[in-house]
């Protein structure tokens, strides 16, 4: 049996409708016999049969509109000796198996496939193999020009034309998402950098892998922030030993259900708060005009480290929420961020940014701005430390802190007035309770 | 100061040998060996039942988009009868009688409407170019092809065609104007067929022939009747024998008709008469051929049926070598220049990296 699809008749057209049906079921049909009379916006066309047979079920009517691929006719074209007789002896032996058993030509003209004609040849096909649902990526060429222009993988733009395709406008949107996305995060595409690698296998076995696209983001934005940001690292300690101490009293304290207070939500806090007073660290610089934008909101981005690399969701107004909030709004981006839940928009529009690697020890490190923010401060392991206070060297919980800063924008003295703001707030916690 | 007619030293011809109604110039007949008008009338009969295949199997969604020639057949034939086996034809999409006289295979000449570089080959020690479908690009091509052979000195000729829409682009202009300023040998032959796509001969030019355009290019100019082989034989060989002995390029007009549609992609019937075609019919090249055969006594009702038999065989034959054959999708991109652009290797390497995506081959469907 034998299904006639309605073939591609012609540029552009996709559907015709049914003028005459001029077989009947039943009739013997010889190949090339007229079968259908079919008007497309383009002409009005007969179909002649591919397959010598005879009709064993028509399933259109005169009048009917009929797309490309629609079923217009079976065939049973399992009776040898009508029409033409069968040619096998000289089918060349090289009938395709592994290769694709349809004629080359209808995957040029037409999804609705006329069938080989040694079909008999063709290798059955496993149940195991549906046909591959990833098609090629629907997009007209200048559109995927775009797409490379921008460093957008457009396998991963949504598209919204007919059938799925890829619009300019899908491509621009896409960018744009990424563009504020890689603020958070990663940044917009700069050409590899580094210039050709050496042969390493000469030295020994290598193996290469493909990075994961957040990978790529990653290194364009850690790169895209190394080329444009001159940046300043300013370093200090705060003693958080009385801050520790209440800490630990009030997350004793909790009730079920409630999130623990952690150090990077004091510290979040205190940052916020004075982000206030230091709009210049919670601007960004631009560079085209020479102007810089102060931000009338305190967005914090917050590095989390997952799984399958570093992320930067979003904390938004946190010098508006309590320190509890801020908690518990920590522990919920964070888990969102490690499970792969977030979207685009938890990953946008943060003003200055704080990374803890304080869990994983280390005293003090140079972040990276996270471009085009100005700021970043860094958290180092709080540990006892023996420490003078009061007279005596004491053992005293001390919290190293990093503040990364773009220079271009932010001098060293307000930068140290910064960091010593924090401490203030770090060192006494009723003035942090005072600034809520 | 007197006003006085120039004298131009060119001619523009009207020609005819072989009448619609089977009367014949006996002065202007050309002496052929019987065996070649047997084999004329069967490239002229393989051409029109290749043609008619390709319309079907277009159709059925087996092949591309595809351009007829039906009722064209005798204008380029005729043509490549009369070229010698080392001159060059070049031809566009309406050239399959030709095509087949010069000894491309069908199946070559399928691939190429099925979209297949390996369509663009020239059997061995053709000199043709590949079909192309380009306006009056093929003016161009033969010009430059003509210079060539002049350049080399080979006494070799080079025919072209292009339609009657042709002759309105800049193309054809140049290509003439160099062919004649050089003097090249080449003939360069009008297939007007009437209708350039939808616009009829009678806007396309307010010229009263398209031969006499010649004249401005200071070549001589000749109107055959396109579907009279047997003229257009006459015609171009005269053509190219001056051409060959350093008499410079011919323009030869074939007056013929459109019988089918541009092309698989349009309706002639939104455009011109059912009556303007019936007109046509009794002028058809195949019919008027047979007759003239019959009246010789080359051919008659038994070896006519055994012909057709002979042909759809081969045409079969055809079809199915067309359609076994496979070609690797990355190919596409490799002809067009020596060496890959960069942009074309990255297209390369983004085709390649999705077909092995892709893995293999996808199984045939199972209807």
């Amino acid at each position: 049996m034998f299904d006639f699809k309605l073939p591609d008749l012609g540029e552009g057209v996709h559907e015709g409708q049914i003028v005459h049906v001029l077989v009947k079921e039943g009739d013997a049909l010889a190949e090339y016999q007229p079968m259908l009379e079919i008007e497309t916006d383009k002409a009005a066309v007969e179909i002649p049969s591919p397959k010598a047979g005879t009709v064993a079920k028509i399933h259109v009517q005169a009048g009917q509109t009929v797309k490309v691929g629609h079923v217009l006719i079976t065939i049973d074209d399992s009776a040898v000796g009508v029409g033409p007789p069968p040619k096998a002896a000289v089918q060349p032996a090289a009938a395709p198996t592994a290769a694709p058993a349809r004629p080359a030509a209808t995957v040029l003209t037409s999804s609705a496939v006329a069938p080989p004609p040694v079909r008999a040849a063709a290798p059955p096909v496993p149940p195991s193999a549906p046909p591959a649902k990833d098609g090629p990526v629907p997009a007209a060429p200048a559109v995927r020009k775009l797409a490379r222009e921008r460093g957008v993988d457009i396998s991963a733009v949504p598209g919204s034309g007919p059938g799925g395709r890829i619009l300019r406008e899908d491509v621009e949107r896409f960018s744009a998402g990424e563009q504020v996305a890689r603020t958070a995060t990663a940044g917009p595409v700069l050409p590899p950098a580094g210039g050709e690698l050496p042969d390493f296998s000469q030295y020994g076995p290598v193996r290469r892998e493909p990075v994961p696209q957040i990978r790529k983001t990653i290194a364009r934005q850690m790169t895209r922030a190394w080329l444009n940001v001159p940046r300043v690292t300013h370093g200090d300690v705060a003693d958080v030993t009385d801050l520790e101490r209440n800490r630990q009293n009030f997350n004793a304290a909790l009730e079920p259900g409630q999130a623990k207070l952690t150090i990077t939500a004091i510290v979040t806090k205190a940052v916020a708060v004075a982000l206030r007073d230091f709009p210049v660290l919670n601007c960004s610089f631009d560079a085209a005009t020479e102007e810089v934008v102060y931000k009338d909101y305190v967005h914090l981005g917050i590095a989390v480290d997952t799984p399958r690399g570093l992320v930067v969701p979003v904390l938004r107004d946190a010098d508006k929420k309590s320190l509890p909030q801020i908690a518990a709004d920590l522990h919920a981006i964070a888990e969102k961020a490690r499970t792969v839940k977030f979207e685009i928009a938890d990953l946008r529009g943060a003003t200055f940014s704080i990374t803890n690697v304080g869990a994983l020890g280390g005293k003090f490190f140079t972040p990276m701005v996270n471009f085009p923010e100005v700021g970043i401060l860094g958290l180092g392991r709080a540990k006892l430390e023996p420490a003078v206070y009061e007279g005596h060297v004491v053992p005293r919980m001390m919290l190293p802190l990093a503040l990364s800063f773009d220079h271009r924008v932010v001098d060293g003295a307000v930068a140290a007035r910064f960091v010593s703001a924090v401490i203030r707030s770090l060192e006494n916690p009723l003035r942090l309770i005072s600034l809520a | 100061m007197p006003r006085e007619p120039i004298k131009l030293p060119q001619r523009v011809e009207s020609l005819s040998v072989l009448a619609a109604d089977g009367r014949i110039d006996a002065d202007l007949e050309p002496a052929l060996d019987p065996a070649d008008l047997r084999r004329l009338y069967r490239t002229m009969l393989a051409s029109r039942r290749l043609d008619e295949r390709a319309l079907a199997l277009q159709r059925q969604g087996r092949l591309g988009t595809y351009g007829p020639s039906r009722g064209q057949e005798a204008a380029s034939l005729g043509v490549a009868y009369a070229l010698g086996k080392d001159d060059w034809l070049v031809p566009t999409f309406r050239e399959t009688a030709g095509l087949l006289w010069r000894g491309w295979p069908m199946q070559t000449w399928l691939l190429y409407w099925g979209g297949f570089e390996a369509g663009n080959v020239p059997p061995a020690g053709v000199h043709d170019l590949p079909i192309a479908v380009p306006i009056a690009s093929q003016c161009q091509y033969g010009m430059g092809v003509a210079w060539g052979c002049k350049l080399r000195g080979e006494g070799r000729v080079c025919a072209t065609f292009c339609g009657d829409g042709g002759t309105s682009e800049g193309d054809f202009h140049e290509a003439l104007n160099f062919a004649g300023v050089y003097n090249l040998p080449l003939v360069t032959v009008i297939q007007n067929n009437h209708w350039a796509i939808s616009i009829p001969r009678s806007r396309q030019t307010a010229s009263q022939t398209l031969a006499q355009k010649a004249l401005a290019y200071g070549m001589d100019g000749v109107q055959v009747d396109g579907n009279d082989i047997l003229a257009m034989i006459v015609a171009t060989r005269e053509a190219v024998e001056k051409a060959r002995t350093g008499g410079g390029p011919t323009l030869i007009e074939a007056v013929t008709y459109r019988m089918s549609m541009h092309t698989t992609a349009d309706d002639p019937k939104k455009y011109r008469t059912e009556d303007e075609v019936k007109a046509w019919e009794p002028r058809d090249p195949l019919l008027r051929f047979r007759a003239y055969l019959h009246k010789k006594g080359l051919l008659d009702e038994s070896t006519a049926g055994a012909l057709d038999a002979e042909i759809a065989a081969e045409i079969d034959q055809a079809v199915r070598q067309y359609e076994q054959y496979r070609q690797d999708p990355a190919e596409f991109l490799r002809h067009m220049y020596a060496e890959l652009t960069p942009e074309l290797q990255a297209q390369q390497a983004e085709l390649q990296a999705y077909l092995e995506r892709k893995h293999a081959p996808t199984p045939a469907p199972v209807p």
